[in-house]
């Protein structure tokens, strides 16, 4: 008997609508362990749509069938599906005042790991993980995302992406907004948490991120649809070409 | 509206407390007068923005008794840690008084304040004419404190009172007096508690008189059981260049009215109010704060944050007022409400008086659900609901708590904590 091919992630013809709008019009992809996915697209296509949903955002009604670990993953809550290995780093991190990142982040470690961590083992790995990601170790006592820049958001939700260590992670745009240093540690940071037995999907607009974090493919999400999956080369003939083309190709517009 | 009164005393039982507690002739006549003062009074017309939201007479009680408490002193009454000085006040009398030695080496006293020489003092801050709970407390208050702080005294430690709510059906009518000394400072906290899950009332008064550049830190700290009626009426004035903190934290009751205030009287006094409030079940929160600003160059602030669950209802009422001598004042005022389920509902009212056009004023007020994108990022972190749902609270609540010091915070924040994990 042949063993199937282990996958960590995958979802078969996913609708997404918003109200009675479809936004995400049949979708499907299988991430197997160790393999990064990009998904570009024009902006309004749906991709956080997209993630956003299969995450269980309460906007968006989700059709369709969605595994983690081979497992039916459809009928869970956002919460369960995060403790079942599940993250998505937000394109708009949302500022929760009053908490802080250290407190939020030990609730959040002792949730997805099933176990209370002893304070001086939690504050070990938070410190050693902030140190990776050049982060201030005074952001530990920030209110989360309150009065964060743009980039300082975007390093927190990395920061969050190494503490709670998922098996299957959607980065939403991780990479905007950061300038070229911060880049480059982000980057470092999505290539230490992308091990042999996660999978990974990249939502991201620029080539820039894609020459830090190799893909293993690349696909075009135009209109609520997969137009295109391809090699990373795909990624720089977009950058080179735009949209357009595509969807000439899919004999539409 | 009748034009009834509201409850008339009969002089006899007035005078009666005073011959119980061998009052001073100043302490008797005032009751007296406050009776005087009473018997031509007639509930609040509702219409008024003060009584808009709560039915004056539930705080009419049918007896002026104070009701039985348990004679044994139990032990959640006692307040640990380090203090400067402790009061227990419970069934209508002051049961102990505890002075460190380090405030009493500085002149510190906290006295029964039945037997006090208190005539310039008492009632000046809240007189009976300020409305109709606070004229009958002044008539037949038991049970109260002086606190005076001399000049130049700075107190480490906190004061703590702890003023118990009585059994059911009875009426508790604490009354609590400070006077901070020139420049002195230190901090006083009010733990208001006990009382039954039937009905029993308590009318509570609290005054501050606060010497000029005194600091005071004051705290109201409310964790009543749920049968109880309380009016609580909190007024700081302020000399030249003095400071007060007035901090509020109410939890429990059934229906709950607080009137806190400060009048800043002399140039260059500072009020900050900071105040969280939570509410479940079917209790209904009235809150009200005043700042009156007399004199130039004064500043308020007011932070106040209230959290609903169930169908639990609050009211809340900032009025601020600016007098024409109070040029190059400054005064800001910010009231956000939580509802934390479709019945939950809160009311919130700005009131500006602005006389001069020297000032700086500004304010704000929310009454909104609980953010779902909030609520959904920490979800997608793993917490469970309930807990996503407390951790959010807990940070509304806790940016107000900040500024406290840090035993009255801890203190607040471990009633939150209690509150919030007895919803589950
Ligand atoms: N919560 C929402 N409420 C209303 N409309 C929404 C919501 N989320 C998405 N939409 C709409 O759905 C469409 C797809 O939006 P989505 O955010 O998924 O695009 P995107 O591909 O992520 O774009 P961008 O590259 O700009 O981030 C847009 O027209 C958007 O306005
Ligand atoms: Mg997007």
């Amino acid at each position: 008997m042949t063993q199937p091919r282990p996958v960590v992630f995958a979802c078969r013809c996913v609708h997404v609508w918003v109200g009675d709008r479809e936004v995400v019009k049949g979708v499907d992809l299988v991430v197997a362990p160790g393999e990064i996915h990009a998904i570009m697209g024009p902006n309004g296509s749906g991709k956080s749509s997209f993630a956003n949903a299969l995450m269980g955002h309460p906007a968006y009604t989700l059709e369709g069938q969605v595994e983690l670990n081979g497992e039916d993953v459809s009928g869970l809550s956002p919460d369960e599906k995060a403790r079942a290995g599940m993250f998505l780093a937000f394109q708009y991190p949302v500022a929760i005042p009053g908490v802080s990142v250290a407190s939020f982040l030990r609730a959040a470690l002792t949730a997805v790991r099933g176990r209370e961590i002893p304070v001086r083992e939690f504050r070990r790995e938070l410190h050693a993980r902030m140190e990776e990601l050049e982060m201030d170790p005074a952001f530990a006592g920030r209110h989360l995302n309150d009065g964060f820049s743009g980039g300082e958001k975007k390093r927190l939700e990395i920061l969050q992406l190494l503490m709670l260590r998922p098996r299957f992670a959607l980065l939403d745009e991780t990479d905007s907004g950061l300038d070229i240093d911060a880049l480059k540690v982000v980057a470092a940071g999505i290539n230490a948490a992308a091990r042999e037995d996660v999978g990974m999907v990249l939502v991201t607009h620029y080539q820039r991120l894609l020459d830090h974090v190799q893909p293993h493919v690349v696909h075009v999400l135009v209109e609520g649809r997969i137009v295109r999956s391809g090699k990373p080369e795909l990624a720089r003939e977009l950058e080179a070409r735009g949209y357009d083309w595509l969807s000439r190709e899919n004999g539409r517009a | 509206m009748s034009a009834e009164p509201v409850l008339v005393m009969p002089g006899l039982e007035v005078e009666r407390i005073s011959d119980a507690r061998g009052e001073p002739a100043a302490l008797r006549a005032m009751r007296r007068q406050a009776r005087e003062v009473l018997a031509e009074m007639v509930l609040p017309d509702r219409a008024r923005h003060l009584w808009r939201y709560t039915d004056p007479r539930l705080f009419v009680p049918h007896r002026e008794s104070v009701g039985a408490v348990p004679t044994e002193v139990r032990a959640d009454w006692v307040v640990n840690g380090s203090h400067s000085a402790t009061a227990l006040i419970a069934g209508g009398a002051v049961r102990e008084l505890e002075l460190a030695d380090v405030a009493r080496r500085a002149g510190v006293t906290v006295t029964d304040l039945h037997g006090a020489d208190v005539e310039e003092t008492l009632g000046s801050a809240v007189p009976p004419s300020h409305g109709f709970v606070e004229a009958l407390n002044t008539a037949v208050w038991q049970g109260g404190v002086l606190v005076r702080v001399p000049a130049g005294v700075r107190l480490a430690a906190p004061i703590e009172l702890q003023i118990v709510a009585g059994g059911s059906g009875s009426v508790a009518t604490p009354r609590v007096l400070v006077l901070a000394g020139e420049s002195s400072s230190f901090e006083i906290v009010e733990n208001h508690l006990c009382g039954t899950l039937e009905s029993s009332h308590v009318l509570g008064i609290s005054e501050l008189l606060v010497g000029p550049s005194a600091h005071v830190r004051h705290g109201l700290v409310q964790r009543w059981h749920g049968g109880v009626i309380g009016h609580l009426t909190v007024r700081a004035r302020l000399a030249r260049g003095a400071k007060a903190q007035l901090s509020l934290a109410s939890f429990g009751g059934a229906v709950v009215k607080v009137d806190a205030g400060a009048l800043l009287e002399g140039e260059g006094a500072e009020v900050e109010t900071c105040g969280v409030a939570m509410g479940g079940n079917r209790q209904h929160l009235d809150h009200h704060t005043e700042h009156l600003h007399s004199a130039p160059r004064t500043r308020s602030h007011l932070d106040f944050k209230v959290a609903l669950t169930q169908a639990a209802h609050s009211t809340y009422t900032g009025l601020i007022r600016i007098a024409e001598s109070a040029g190059a004042s400054e005064a800001y005022q910010e009231n956000r409400n939580l509802l934390l389920s479709a019945d939950a509902r809160a009311e919130t009212i700005p009131e500006l008086e602005i006389l001069t056009d020297d000032v700086r004023c500004s304010h704000g007020a929310t009454v909104a659900p609980l953010d779902a994108e909030q609520l959904f990022y920490l979800l997608s972190r793993g917490l469970p609901p309930g807990q996503a749902q407390r951790l959010i609270v807990y940070g509304f609540l806790d940016q107000t708590l900040r500024r406290l010091p840090q035993t009255t915070r801890e203190r607040i924040e471990a009633l939150i904590a209690e509150r919030l994990h007895s919803e589950d």
